[in-house]
Formats: structure tokens, C-alpha cells, sequence
């Protein structure tokens, strides 16, 4: 009697002929159709606007600016970033759809620019969420800019553009460097650790020190209230 | 016209013992007053000679003196002319009066300065964080608040010197200062 182990399986990922076809489609029409939040923490998002209209138009290569972040492919941080202000751009990254992409705009989100002696501002972007592409100069020009959107479409095309992944796959990496800057207590309303089991993102980095001791505190969420003249009540003291 | 103001303005600012005035400009007058003399100057020159806005009280550490020095900016629509009022109060313990009854913006500035240097206003309605809601560390305005090891000790640093400017600084080019040079910690001395 032989064993099921003898049994020859071919093991063949992807059954279809045209799925490298079908994925490269995918890519393309991807990196076509980029809509960027509008987030700008600093200085840098002056440069945008006339990115985005009519003398230097963004959108003639398909980038378009978007106001909600669930609805938004890349994230650019124009500019110094305030510890305060991190913490509401982490929520705001974590709260994206993926594929996202990040791109840091300005001197201030590689080192801290002419930031670099602040107690407010943070210093390495890349240390608290992954970052695709950094566009430096004080501030760069809207050709810079583009420059990069430019590359940045190359790179999704070619599929190399996959650093969001990263967040899940060494969450304990990034969480470690949040929780150093924000306390112990931290804690986002996403839940990485349960989305990277779902969307089966585990890597070697996704748990360790500082997500047990996320965990160790960690509330459930709960789903808003959302019954009508709720926050119209008087606040008991 | 701004002649005559001027004059008047001098005459009144006299009825105040112990007052050094320095006019800067037809348009600026330097006043310096002993701590306890600061509300009744201000009530005269908001009573008697319109200066109804209080533009900004602005502080300053003089760690050697052992001192903070506040400066109230006073403003007149009507003479268009602008009164800096300098006290000197003792660092320790750093307590002051609060001028809010006089000028209500005064709460804004007050409660600024106590988050910066910790000076606390007396009177005044607010003393809770105002910009820095989320920070527990000394206020950062102080001079003796090393904001250099502060950010040694919580934040890493990263040097950005790419080839291009590399070959920028081999040309003779590119960096003016080095950060040896600029930056303290890194000081060779």
C-alpha cells in the first residue's frame, strides 16, 4: 500500500495561463489611477496645488487629489512632522485600503530638515511606517514632485511597490518605534495584528516584544454608537 | 500731530514713580516698571490714553539673571502707536499677576507662556496645556530644557549625503556649515 505521501502532487500556484497576463493588467491599470490624500502636515503642501492644476496637472498621468483616506491610494507627508501630528497620520495610514503607498516630500521627513535641534518634530519617517519613496529638497518644486509620482508609477507597474506589506509583515518593528515615542499605552483603533492573520500578511516581525505588551492592554473595538442626539446629552461631571 | 501725542504720552507716564521710559520711534515707547507698578500702568494707558489691545506678552528667559522678563504690547488705535512694557520677575518661584481683568486676550498669552516656561499667572481663568497637549516633559522654553539630548535620547537620527552631493562638496560646493561645526553635541572642541 503506498503511502499518501507517494503520491506525486503537482504543485501549481496559479492554474491559468493568463493570470501573469491578468496581473500585469492589473499593475498597469493600478498605477494609473493614483488619488493621493490630502494630508499636509507641513510647509510642503504648498507645491501642490500648483501640481495639481492646470500649469503642471497631475492628472493628465491619472493623480488626482481625494479627501478620505479609505478612499485614497498614496499618502504624502509634505513636510515636518510633528510628534503630535504623527500620531494622527499613523491612524490615518493604518486606516487606508491597501495596496498604499507612502511618499515623504521635503528634507523634514528624511532627518528633520532645519527641524532637525526640535523636541516636536519626528525625525525618520521610515521608522514608524513604511515609506515607498522620499522626494528631498526644501521644498521640492512641483517637477520634483511629479518626478517622483513618476517613478513611483514605474514602480507599482513593475511591482516592486509592495512596502505596505512591510507594515504587517514587521509590525513589531514599527510598533516598537511607536510606542518608544508615544508611551506604552499606545493604541490605534485599527487592529494590524488580527488584519495581518485575515489578509494572512504574517511574517517573522509581525509579533514580538511590543505587540505582547500591546496585547496586554490592548481594548476591543467596539462599533460607534450611533443612535441619533447621543452627544447631545449634557456632560455629567 | 504724532509730535504732540508723543509728549502727552510722556507727561501722563510720569504720574508713575520708579518708571523708565525709552522712546524708540515716534510710534514706540520702551517702558520699563518695577513687577508690582505693571497693572496700574496698564489701567492708566487703557483708561486714560486708549490702549484697548493688548497685542502680545512675550517672555524671556535670563537664566544668568536668575530672571524672567515679560513684555506686554499694548496698542492704541487712535494714537496708532504701540507701548512695550518691561517687568522683571525672580525665577523661582516664577508667579506673576494675571492681567485678564484688563485685557481679556491676556488669558491666551498667559496660558502660552505657563506651558512654555511654567511661569504661573495668578487670576487668570485657564492654566491647562494649550499647544502641547500631549507633552510631559519640562516646558520647553526654559533655558536650562536641553532640547539637543532630548532628542539624542528619544528620537534616531539619519544623515542624508548623497552622491550628488558628494561630488557637489568635492567641487568645493554644496554644505556651508558641516554639522560638526553646527551642531553642539558633535562639537570637536
Amino acid at each position: 500500500m503506498s503511502s499518501i505521501n507517494q503520491i506525486p502532487v503537482i504543485n501549481t500556484k496559479r492554474g491559468n495561463p493568463l493570470s501573469k497576463v491578468f496581473d500585469e493588467l492589473v499593475r498597469f491599470c493600478r498605477s494609473r489611477s493614483l488619488f493621493i490624500l490630502h494630508y499636509c502636515t507641513g510647509c510642503g503642501a504648498i507645491e501642490l496645488p500648483p501640481a495639481m492644476t492646470s500649469r503642471f496637472d497631475m492628472e493628465r498621468l491619472g493623480i488626482q487629489p481625494m479627501v478620505s483616506p479609505r478612499q485614497a491610494d498614496i499618502l504624502l507627508i509634505t513636510g515636518y512632522v510633528s510628534i503630535k501630528t504623527l500620531k494622527r497620520v499613523i491612524l490615518t495610514y493604518e486606516q487606508m485600503g491597501s495596496p498604499k503607498y507612502v511618499i515623504g516630500i521635503c528634507s523634514c521627513t528624511v532627518n528633520g530638515g532645519m527641524y532637525w535641534q526640535s523636541y516636536a518634530t519626528a525625525k525618520k519617517l521610515d521608522e514608524y511606517m513604511p515609506v515607498d519613496l522620499y522626494i528631498a529638497g526644501c521644498m521640492p518644486r512641483p517637477e520634483a514632485v511629479i518626478a517622483g509620482l513618476q517613478q513611483l508609477m514605474d514602480r507599482i507597474h513593475s511591482g516592486e511597490a509592495n512596502s505596505w506589506e512591510d507594515y504587517f509583515r514587521n509590525y513589531d518593528y514599527y510598533l516598537g518605534n511607536q510606542q518608544k515615542l508615544f508611551g506604552d499605552n499606545w493604541q490605534t483603533p485599527t487592529d494590524i495584528l488580527t488584519e495581518a492573520k485575515h489578509y494572512n500578511l504574517m511574517g517573522e516581525g509581525t509579533f514580538g516584544e511590543h505587540t505582547r505588551l500591546l496585547e496586554q492592554h490592548q481594548k476591543p473595538l467596539e462599533a460607534l454608537d450611533m443612535r441619533l442626539g447621543n452627544n447631545l446629552k449634557e456632560p455629567t461631571e | 500731530m504724532s509730535q504732540e501725542i508723543a509728549h502727552w504720552l510722556d507727561n501722563l507716564l510720569e504720574e508713575i514713580e520708579g518708571i523708565e521710559i525709552r522712546r524708540k520711534s515716534s510710534r514706540r515707547v520702551r517702558v520699563d516698571v518695577p513687577a508690582d507698578a505693571l497693572p496700574a500702568l496698564l489701567e492708566l494707558l487703557q483708561g486714560r490714553a486708549g490702549y484697548i489691545h493688548l497685542s502680545a506678552i512675550s517672555c524671556v528667559d535670563w537664566i544668568d539673571d536668575e530672571e524672567f522678563e515679560l513684555v506686554y504690547h499694548v496698542w492704541s488705535y487712535e494714537n496708532h502707536s504701540l507701548v512695550s512694557a518691561h517687568i522683571r520677575i525672580a525665577r523661582e518661584p516664577g508667579v506673576y499677576l494675571s492681567v485678564y481683568d484688563l485685557y481679556q486676550p491676556a488669558a491666551f498669552f498667559e496660558r502660552d507662556i505657563h506651558e512654555m516656561y511654567g511661569i504661573h499667572f495668578e487670576g487668570s481663568p485657564n492654566m491647562d496645556k494649550f499647544i502641547l497637549t500631549e507633552w510631559d516633559g519640562p516646558p520647553p522654553m526654559l533655558k536650562e530644557f536641553d532640547s539637543e539630548a532630548y532628542i539624542n535620547e528619544h528620537l534616531s537620527w539619519q544623515e542624508y549625503n548623497p552622491p550628488w552631493l558628494q561630488a557637489l562638496i568635492a567641487e568645493g560646493g554644496g554644505v556651508v556649515i558641516p554639522p560638526e561645526e553646527q551642531r553642539f553635541s558633535r562639537k570637536k572642541s
